[in-house]
């Protein structure tokens, strides 16, 4: 096995607010393989977007990293400054596409202008070039090249995304990491945006997807991996096909159990909700912290906190469930 | 396709709102002076005979000449259709408390020293004001910004008046550095010399400052709002992540923000003509302030008209160019109503 394109290695980062530290991101061990579309799933408010804050190295306060590394082809971002960061990663080895394209860009300037302010601070590239190398690759993407030079609104909501997702990889980084990129969208332009974002992975414009959402059919369709994550912390994480086709943990079957799926017994199950609430990451509960909404709760569960353990086939779960000293 | 061009469209319909503004416009100034118990003739008569002991029937005969004479005794549908024919025809009457002079010469000779206090210094109070806005937001949760803000703060709050009568006491009266009052020295008259330049400027400099100070206070706290604001939306985020520099960003960033700004100056610059009206009175600076005072302390219709016909019909026409500078700025508002 080659060494993984991004490694986050015992990442803690919190919120530290008067009111107290919110640890939106507790422990977290996580890898993007080269050549792989990495999901990141869970509920609203898990610290799914906080965690890809963290790996892109966007720390502002009230955010702070507690510990842990980032390593990027092995070089940890956590050590470079936001200058340099901004410099050398963002755009260029890393790039991000936001969670609602509606207002990612700037309302006030034409598409090609913030392309022309971005490109020309990694290259050297005059605005006649970025111009035909932003032309190239959308058509390379099968998008009208006159977007571009449109101000954002004149767009709909899918091509937004698209022309963002193509502009925010014009200098084919590494990875891509995209967050609910989807979320937004009808069911038909989502495939569109799905589509050319694996179009774009087969092309090598870029190595590897890490793609955050709540939608698991979503994830589904496109991952090689996922992680599932639950208040702050990695509950379970494998092969998606595996993961998907028997999830191990209560959280990833309640989560599976919550949407539809094409499958017959989703029918005959019908739809079941995760009772409860996500719990408040300012104060989680004591033990494991799925507990209090878990419907195979042991009194273990109450008083220690499940390790995240390997359990073969690549997977890992973090349930006394599975615990094989627990269980036995 | 519309065959004429959105733009005069857009121009056409915001010019109709206008025309119908002033016209309600002119029936309330028509109006509420008449509503004023007395009359502009008697004030200015019991002035005239104040000191001379006349027969009554001189003065009689003196109020109904005049009251003919200013159309005053005509029924009031009358006197609105004089009014406003008049008023088409370019004609504001004649002053009454400054008789016989015309209220248009009145209203020329004193507006250029308003427009020429005013202008200035509402768009130095706005350009300081949102650059230093800009600044402290840029800089929250700083020393910068700990110690602006509450500058801000106070200065908005400060009546511009009080501020002038500081200005006045603490540099004019007490220390001397300038002037007391007027726009230039009495012993000179307006000349285009260096001598009579600097002269002016000196006088010049305490009812500007005033309104500048003040001023800044109000500008900069709307604008560090607006950036704040401005500065937590996505596009931010997205940018940076793509990988642009702090510099490009406060671009945008300062840009979209002043545009809510834009409208504020066009509409300062109306109402400030009118507000300006106690600073020309502390320093007696010779401006339309001054004037208007001077009109509504003698009820004298014609000029009261047409004091705020020229200050009302600044402000209309200011909205409009605003309209147009709008649309020219916001890409949105250009393509909603005027068509790329």
């Amino acid at each position: 096995m080659s060494e993984p394109l991004l490694l986050g290695l015992g990442l803690r980062a919190s919120y530290v607010l008067r009111i107290g530290e919110v640890r939106a991101v507790d422990g977290v061990d996580i890898e993007v393989p080269r050549d792989a579309v990495v999901g990141l799933a869970g509920e609203s408010g898990c610290g799914k977007s906080t965690l890809v804050n963290v790996l892109l190295a966007n720390i502002r306060p009230p955010l702070r990293i507690k510990s842990g590394k980032i390593l990027l082809d092995g070089v940890d971002l956590l050590e470079m400054s936001r200058e340099e960061v901004r410099k050398k990663v963002w755009g260029v080895k890393v790039s991000y596409v936001p969670q609602s394209a509606l207002n990612a860009l700037n309302p006030t300037k034409r598409i090609i202008e913030l392309v022309k302010d971005a490109i020309t601070q990694h290259t050297p590239a005059t605005d006649q070039e970025v111009v035909s190398l932003c032309k190239r690759r959308l058509e390379e993407l099968n998008l009208p090249t006159d977007s571009i030079h449109k101000y954002p609104h004149e767009l709909s909501g899918g091509m937004r995304q698209r022309v963002i997702i193509a502009i925010s990889t014009l200098l084919n980084p590494r990875l891509l990491v995209v967050d609910e990129p989807t979320s937004a969208l009808d069911v038909s332009t989502q495939k569109q945006v799905l589509k050319m974002m694996l179009d774009m992975k087969r092309n090598r414009i870029i190595d590897s997807i890490l793609f955050v959402t709540h939608e698991l059919p979503v994830l589904r369709q496109v991952s090689s991996h996922v992680y599932i994550m639950y208040a702050g912390k990695i509950v379970e994480y494998g092969p998606a096909d595996s993961v998907f086709f028997n999830p191990l943990h209560p959280y990833t079957k309640a989560l599976m159990y919550s949407v539809m799926t094409p499958e017959p017994e989703t029918r005959e199950r019908g739809l079941v909700a995760i009772p409860g609430e996500p719990p408040s990451l300012l104060m989680p509960p004591q033990g494991c912290r799925f507990h209090p909404r878990c419907p195979y709760v042991m009194d273990i569960c109450r008083s220690s906190e499940p390790r995240l353990v390997p359990v073969g086939e690549g997977r890992g779960v973090a349930c006394f469930l599975h615990h094989s000293e627990v269980a036995s | 396709m519309p065959i004429i061009s959105p733009f005069i469209i857009y121009i056409l319909r915001k010019g109709a709102f206008i025309i119908a503004t002033f016209f309600a416009f002119l029936l309330v100034i028509f109006a509420l002076p008449r509503a004023i118990p007395g009359n502009p003739v008697a004030a200015l008569l019991t002035q005239i005979f104040q000191q001379a002991q006349a027969n009554p029937d001189t003065v009689k005969a003196v109020y109904r000449k005049f009251l003919e004479e200013f159309g005053l005794n005509k029924p009031l549908h009358e006197q609105l259709f004089d009014f406003i024919s008049r008023l088409m025809g370019g004609d504001l009457g004649t002053s009454i408390a400054f008789y016989p002079r015309k209220v248009a010469d009145l209203v020329a000779s004193y507006l250029p020293w308003t427009l020429g206090l005013l202008i200035p210094a509402i768009l130095v109070a706005w350009a300081i004001g949102n650059l230093l806005g800009a600044w402290a937001a840029y800089r929250r949760r700083t020393r910068v910004d700990n110690a602006l803000l509450p500058v801000f703060l106070v200065l908005s709050q400060v009546p511009y008046y009080w501020l002038a009568m500081i200005l006045l006491y603490t540099l004019a009266v007490t220390a001397r550095v300038f002037p007391v009052a007027g726009a230039y020295p009495p012993a000179m008259s307006p000349s285009l010399t260096s001598t009579f330049i600097l002269a002016m400027l000196h006088h010049y400099t305490l009812p500007f400052l005033s309104i500048v100070i003040v001023a800044i206070g109000g500008w900069a706290i709307g604008m560090r709002v607006l950036v704040i604001y401005e500065l937590r939306s996505d596009y931010v985020e997205y940018s940076e992540l793509l990988g642009l520099s702090d510099k490009k960003i406060l671009g945008y960033v300062f840009r979209n923000s002043i545009l809510p700004q834009v409208t504020g100056l066009a509409l300062s610059m109306g109402t400030v003509m009118g507000g300006a009206l106690i600073t020309e009175l502390v320093f007696s600076y010779p401006g339309t302030g001054y004037l208007l005072f001077r009109a509504l302390s003698t009820l004298d219709y014609p000029l009261i008209q047409g004091t705020f016909i020229i200050l009302v019909s600044t402000l209309l026409v200011a909205n409009l160019i605003v309209d147009i500078l709008y649309a020219y700025i916001d890409p949105r508002i250009r393509v909603s109503y005027v068509g790329d």
